[in-house]
């Protein structure tokens, strides 16, 4: 049945709600038998059968499909911005897992971002967004990223503003929202864009409900030393990170080898102004990491292998083996999802 | 009418109150989706305030490898938070207000939490990692130490940390602490012997476990104990007898203000009912009245016919009696003069005479005759009048008792009487009409040699004459029609007249404001007695005359 595609719709049509409703029929109906036979022919290899640090991502999430098809088009419109230069696509990268491929971020006009920009991907599932954690939802995330005048530098009313111009958003929007263009239906678009961007049935999820196959041993074993190593203390949870603000340099200090500093690297400092804060970052979210190099909020990691040998020296205090790390690597690249039934 | 007017009001102020209170009975009506909805999520802060405190407590314990529980638990209090905001409506403002108030308390202490979750997931993270691998890499240190002598050293010291360590993490007080501390200043000396084994790496990295651990326990537990120590579950208590509090005065006035509601209701339903009962009535009524009104008119239209004919009647009785009356004179006269025409030569002095005096009598009555339907007539247009004068009304009786008896040739006698004072102010003529009439009546309808009594009394006030013969009265069931203008009791046929007598008599009667009553006995007599004003100004008379019309 649907089990190995995502099926992705919204609630707000029937259709989806028939197709959800099927889907849990399916699961409840077969899920059992599906199950035990799993048992009989493919042994799970998990170690613990108990409860695991990663969780697998949901196979179907509620938006509405039609707001989220226009805030695609929106997310790639430089009129949203205050002199009509800058769209969201200028730093997020469909190519590069919705981040940027380069450490900091260049756009024209603009002054180089300070941070590395994360991916889009699975945003829906993090519970405070940029590297600080400054922002708690979403909505106060693009809404502060709008009027920020090193981003957008523009507002919902100029960048509503800026489209009404054009009849072709006017009709969109009229066939899309009942009250047409405005600024809210404006924002909603995008925001129901960004919460359809998920991405499940990674090979590691389909291990994770069971299908030993899915992965290669090598990822198995990485993810066995994903634990033991102790990655998974702080990278865990569905998103595999993102839940817990932790400081860079646990065992050794990052800054002071990587000679200089600037005030980006305050970190979660810059927002709570507690001296515990200082050089304290969210975790970020391990989903699709092979796609989003470079890494860290600095965008230091080149590669997920440079990445690895950082965090396991800074964060764990060990120097990992070429095979160690291999592994390690292999795991974390079974972590790339599915986006529209399409493997990333 | 007023007092429907402020039925009215009373009735529209009733109706009015009523509606009001419905509408705000409406608006702030009990939803028990709603109430149950809302009390359940009060509940339900304390359930999830303790499932948070739980899951800290396992994940301090290593018994929960992730987070998202934690922050999950802590999602839905907000959620929780946000969604009590909104205070069911039917509870009033001041109680909305009241538990907005708590609210924010409860969410200040939530807020708190939440920064000491988040800064125990920090510090638990690393000291669960190091917790987890000190020993292991410890262990493997001293393994592969143990195998030279000097190795040994650094063994026996990593060991003295290992269980200076695990005994801090049991109880970490100050002995714990700086045993610990001791130890690591042990093996930080043993560092030569250890870079000689290659094992100073590890034994840094032991030395920077211990580090943590020995910073970190202390600080992680005691934000675990902060996050227990969060004041959530008893404001969330608070904030629940609160709403009960509130709830129960919810429900009381909902209560009053139903049985408000009800009374209004009543209120309303008796006044519109007696309103409707009233106009009922009242249109009934005004029926009745214009009923009644309707009928008086019809009767008093009917009255007025029946006067119409009667009057149309007794004008052409009056004139037929009248020419018949005039006939009998008439005739006497027409016949005796034919006769003396004709043999007045052949006749002697004395028969001659006799006519003459027939023709004489005869046109005298028909004179008298023509003076009562005058006075009649007069009366009766409105113009006859009383010319009140002074008068001796002793002297006045006795020269008409006097000249009857002359007349009528002494066939009866009349017993005359008078006492009072004789000086009155009357019409002369009109009283001699009415005394003449009825004693030249007593004398005409009574036998021969009977008596008539005539007593006159004349008093402060009136003069009353009362007549009274012995004669052959008046059947009872004449007396009512006694006074109307030729009419003539059925006994009285026999004998010569003209029905004109007591007619004349009520005329001048009413003019002089006089009254007349009769008694009378079949057979055996009958007895006027008539009452005048003793003084009659001329004001009163005419008045009461044009009254007669």
């Amino acid at each position: 049945m649907t089990r190995n595609r995502p099926v992705i719709s919204s609630v707000r049509c029937l259709a989806a709600v028939f197709v959800s409703l099927t889907v849990l029929a399916c699961l409840n109906l077969f899920g059992c038998g599906l199950h035990e036979k799993r048992h009989e022919s493919e042994p799970v290899e998990l170690d613990s059968l108990g409860e695991q640090p990663i969780e697998p991502l949901p196979l179907t999430v509620d938006f509405d499909v039609a707001q989220a098809a226009l805030g695609e088009i929106l997310f790639a419109e430089p009129r949203l911005s205050g002199d009509s230069k800058v769209a969201c696509t200028d730093c997020h990268h469909a190519e590069h897992g919705w981040a940027d491929d380069q450490p900091h971020s260049r756009v024209v006009g603009r002054p180089e971002s300070p941070v590395n920009v994360p991916t889009m991907y699975n945003v829906r599932f993090l519970y405070k967004l940029s590297w600080g954690g400054k922002y708690e939802s979403l909505e106060a995330h693009i809404d502060a990223l709008m009027t920020n005048p090193k981003v957008m530098a523009s507002s919902w009313e100029i960048a509503t503003q800026h489209l009404s111009e054009l009849s072709s958003y006017r009709q969109l929007f009229a066939a899309v929202f009942r009250d047409g263009l405005t600024p809210s239906n404006l924002r909603q678009a995008i925001l129901d864009y960004e919460r359809s961007l998920v991405t499940p049935n990674a090979p590691f999820d389909r291990y994770l409900r069971g299908n030993a196959q899915a992965v290669s041993p090598e990822a198995k074993q990485g993810y066995a030393l994903f634990k033991s190593y102790g990655c998974a203390s702080c990278h865990q949870g569905m998103a595999i990170g993102g839940n817990v603000f932790e400081r860079l340099g646990v065992l050794r200090n990052f800054f002071d080898d990587r000679g200089h500093f600037d005030n980006a690297d305050l970190g979660r400092f810059n927002i709570t102004k507690r001296e515990q804060d200082r050089f304290v970052f969210r975790v970020p979210s391990l989903r699709n990491v092979a796609l989003t190099a470079p890494y860290f909020h600095d965008g230091s990691a080149a590669t997920l292998e440079d990445a690895v040998t950082t965090m396991a020296s800074y964060q764990l205090g060990r120097e990992l083996s070429e095979p160690d790390r291999s592994a390690v690597v292999a795991f974390l690249r079974s972590l790339t999802g599915e986006y529209r039934g399409n493997s990333l | 009418m007023n007092e429907s007017g402020v039925l009215r009001a009373s009735l529209a102020i009733a109706a009015a109150g009523f509606l009001a209170l419905l509408a705000y009975s409406a608006l702030h009506a009990l939803d028990y989706g709603e109430e149950e909805a809302y009390s359940r999520d009060l509940r339900r802060v304390q359930a999830a305030t303790a499932e948070l405190n739980e899951r800290v407590l396992k994940s301090r314990s290593a018994l929960l490898s992730q987070y998202d529980p934690l922050v999950h638990a802590l999602r839905d209090l907000h959620a929780l938070h946000e969604r009590l905001k909104r205070v069911p409506e039917f509870l009033g403002r001041s109680a909305a207000l009241d538990m907005r108030a708590r609210l924010r308390d409860s969410e200040a202490q939530l807020q708190q939490k939440d920064e000491l979750v988040e800064d125990f997931k920090t510090q638990n993270s690393v000291l669960q990692n190091s917790l987890h691998y000190f020993p292991i890499l410890a262990n493997s240190v001293i393994d592969r130490a143990r195998v030279t002598p000097a190795g040994a050293t650094v063994a026996s010291r990593i060991q003295a940390l290992i269980s200076a360590i695990m005994l801090f993490d049991t109880a970490a007080d100050t002995e714990s602490t700086s045993r610990v501390q001791s130890a690591q200043v042990e093996l930080s000396n043993a560092k030569q012997a250890a870079q000689e084994l290659q094992l100073n790496h590890e034994l840094e990295l032991i030395l920077a476990h211990s580090q943590i651990i020995l910073e970190r326990k202390p600080l992680t537990d005691g934000l675990v104990k902060q996050i227990l120590a969060v004041p959530l579950p008893r404001i969330a208590l608070a904030l629940e007898e609160a709403y009960s509090l509130h709830y129960r005065s919810a429900t009381d006035r909902a209560l009053i203000l139903r049985q408000i509601l009800f009374g209004l209701a009543s209120i309303t339903i008796v006044l519109g009912l007696t309103d409707v009962i009233l106009r009922l009535r009242r249109s009934a009524l005004a029926l009745e009245l214009a009923t009644g009104e309707l009928r008086q008119a019809n009767a008093a239209l009917a009255r007025e016919r029946e006067k119409e004919r009667q009057l149309g009647e007794l004008k052409t009785r009056f004139v037929s009696m009248t020419s018949h009356e005039f006939r009998t004179p008439l005739s006497v006269i027409v016949s005796s003069t034919d006769l003396l025409e004709n043999y007045s030569d052949r006749w002697d002095a004395e028969r001659r005479s006799d006519h003459l005096e027939r023709i004489r009598s005869a046109a005298g009555s028909m004179d008298r005759m023509l003076d009562d339907i005058l006075l009649i007539g007069r009366a009766e247009a409105g113009v006859l009048r009383a010319s009140p004068a002074q008068l001796n009304l002793d002297e006045f009786c006795r020269n008409l008792v006097e000249s009857l008896e002359h007349s009528s040739g002494r066939s009866h006698s009349i017993r005359y009487s008078f006492s009072g004072d004789p000086q009155v102010t009357l019409d002369e003529r009109l009283l001699s009409e009415v005394v003449g009439n009825l004693l030249s009546n007593a004398l005409k309808y009574s036998p021969t040699g009977s008596q008539v009594d005539f007593d006159v009394d004349a008093n402060d006030e009136q003069c009353k004459f009362a007549v009274e013969d012995r004669g052959i009265g008046i059947p009872e069931a004449d007396i009512p029609r006694l006074f109307v203008s030729f009419f003539r009791a059925g006994n009285a046929n026999q004998i010569k007249g003209s029905g004109l007598g007591l007619a004349v008599v009520q005329k001048a009667l009413d003019v002089q404001n006089g009254t007349i009553e009769v008694q009378s006995r079949l057979g055996q007599g009958t007895k006027f007695v008539v009452l005048v004003p003793r003084d009659l100004g001329p004001l009163a008379a005419s008045k009461s005359s044009s009254n007669e019309l």
